[in-house]
């Protein structure tokens, strides 16, 4: 057979094409549900570090979780519940649910509230060259940063990427507070800040659009919990009007 | 049989595809800093450089030969995509650590290399073994690198601390520059230095 022709070639790579994808697609399948495992228990592992038990074993990652957790709920804008996650099942938001609430109206947004009085919020936005995501710990009065831990899908080894694997830039956020008016929280030189330094985050040098964008997400986020934080102030307040309301309402019916 | 043998234990040291042919440098500077990720990288090279090189062979009378190079690159890429996978759902932190660099064993020159000068000439038996020779070269000096640079780097082996907290009590501290790219460089260019002189037969006159 002339295998220089025209024909053989294009039928031959048509093929080969379809032969490898098969393989591929054979393998994403089968390979999936370990896969999307793994993703998880590392974004419970992200937030258990939020909540200052960082480093635990990755086989203990999972007990811990469910040990430590009080509460995991989703809230809207307006800072109400709306909704609960299993926390039997380790349910989670990871990355693709948190990238839907960037642009959903009615947003469910997550909140670990773990035993030890520590809060933890998500962020998620886009880096230089993917999206960047963070979990932040607050302590009790929901405005001073307790930990954090950042990830990101691909940003520069040894600029960028310093943003999770630098321990002195998550160090650094220990004890800053969640500032008030247009700018919640910063990431930039210190020159430029136009703010109180304690919502202010000193940003990496050579990475200046991850650090910016880091800050953008940051506030961002900061601005979609506004108001739970507000009210969390004040959340045992709140607490006692709504179980007093309930006992009204049961005795009407 | 003593041809095969020779086959696969030729790339390991006397032609080993770094030190002696310079090819895939930057992958070895990039994952050297410690040895866990210097040994997964070097055994998923091995494993896409011995699996796409039997493959091709097996298919070297039916490839046409315009398209060679991207029958040959879909082949690299497959296996590569396959590590990749595989390394995800089995060694998720490794495969973080690695991150891109797993997906970049396709741009190794080693692979295509070796499928192009070897692979497409030789029995499949022949071009495995060719490939898993490479892929070993590849992968001891590898570990050879990331053995000095984690020792002196970081003072662990495998992430175990080797050096006693008595020795840096005394003052003695690690070496921040094995932790950096150019220390690899220049490790690897002693060890091509060492290399050359055992075997004189490399030198240039």
């Amino acid at each position: 057979m002339n295998t220089n022709s025209n024909t053989y070639t294009v039928i031959y790579s048509i093929i080969l094409v379809v032969v490898v994808a098969a393989v591929l697609a054979f393998a994403a399948m089968f390979l999936k549900p370990t896969q999307d495992a793994n993703v998880k228990k590392d974004t419970i592992g992200q937030i258990l570090t939020a909540a200052t038990f960082a480093g635990v074993e990755d086989a203990a990652i999972l007990d811990t979780y469910k040990a430590e957790i009080e509460s995991a709920i989703l809230v809207n804008l307006e800072g109400e519940k709306v909704g609960d996650l299993n926390i039997e099942d380790c349910e989670v938001y990871g990355t693709s649910d948190l990238k839907k609430q960037i642009a959903a109206e009615q947003k469910s947004l997550p909140v670990y509230i773990f035993k030890n009085g520590y809060t933890v919020v998500p962020c998620y936005g886009a880096g230089l060259w993917g999206p960047i995501w963070g979990y932040v710990g607050l302590e009790k009065d929901l405005k001073t940063i307790k930990a954090v831990c950042f990830g990101h899908k691909g940003e520069t080894p040894g600029l960028g990427a310093k943003i999770a694997d630098e321990p002195s830039f998550a160090e650094s956020f220990a004890g800053k507070t969640i500032g008030e008016g247009e700018i919640l929280f910063e990431v930039c030189k210190p020159a430029n800040t136009q703010v109180d330094a304690i919502n202010h985050i000193d940003a990496i040098s050579g990475a200046t659009i991850t650090s910016q964008a880091l800050g953008f997400t940051l506030n961002q986020w900061f601005g979609f919990y506004k108001n739970y934080l507000a009210k969390n102030a004040a959340q045992e307040v709140v607490e006692d009007v709504v179980l007093d309301v309930e006992p009204a309402n049961t005795v009407e019916e | 049989m003593g041809n095969i043998k020779e086959t696969f234990l030729n790339p390991i040291f006397k032609g080993n595809p770094i030190s002696v042919l310079v090819l895939g440098i930057c992958s070895s500077l990039a994952v050297t800093v410690q040895l866990k990720g210097a040994f997964v990288m070097g055994l998923s090279v091995m494993i896409v450089t011995g699996l796409s090189s039997l493959v091709c062979s097996l298919l070297r009378n039916t490839i046409p030969n315009r398209i060679r190079i991207i029958v040959q690159l879909v082949v690299v890429a497959l296996m590569v995509i396959l590590v990749d996978q595989v390394l995800k759902a089995y060694a998720y932190s490794v495969s973080k650590t690695l991150s891109v660099y797993i997906g970049l064993i396709i741009t190794n020159c080693i692979v295509m290399g070796r499928i192009e000068a070897f692979a497409l000439g030789n029995k499949p038996f022949a071009s495995l073994m060719d490939g898993l020779g490479n892929g070993i070269g590849y992968a001891l000096i590898l570990i050879v690198v990331a053995f000095f640079r984690e020792l002196l780097g970081s003072g662990t082996i495998f992430g175990f601390q080797v050096i006693p907290d008595a020795v840096y009590e005394f003052g003695y501290a690690n070496n921040g520059l094995m932790i950096l790219p150019p220390m690899a460089l220049i490790l690897l260019g002693c060890i091509i230095w060492i290399q050359r002189s055992i075997q004189k037969d490399l030198q240039e006159k």
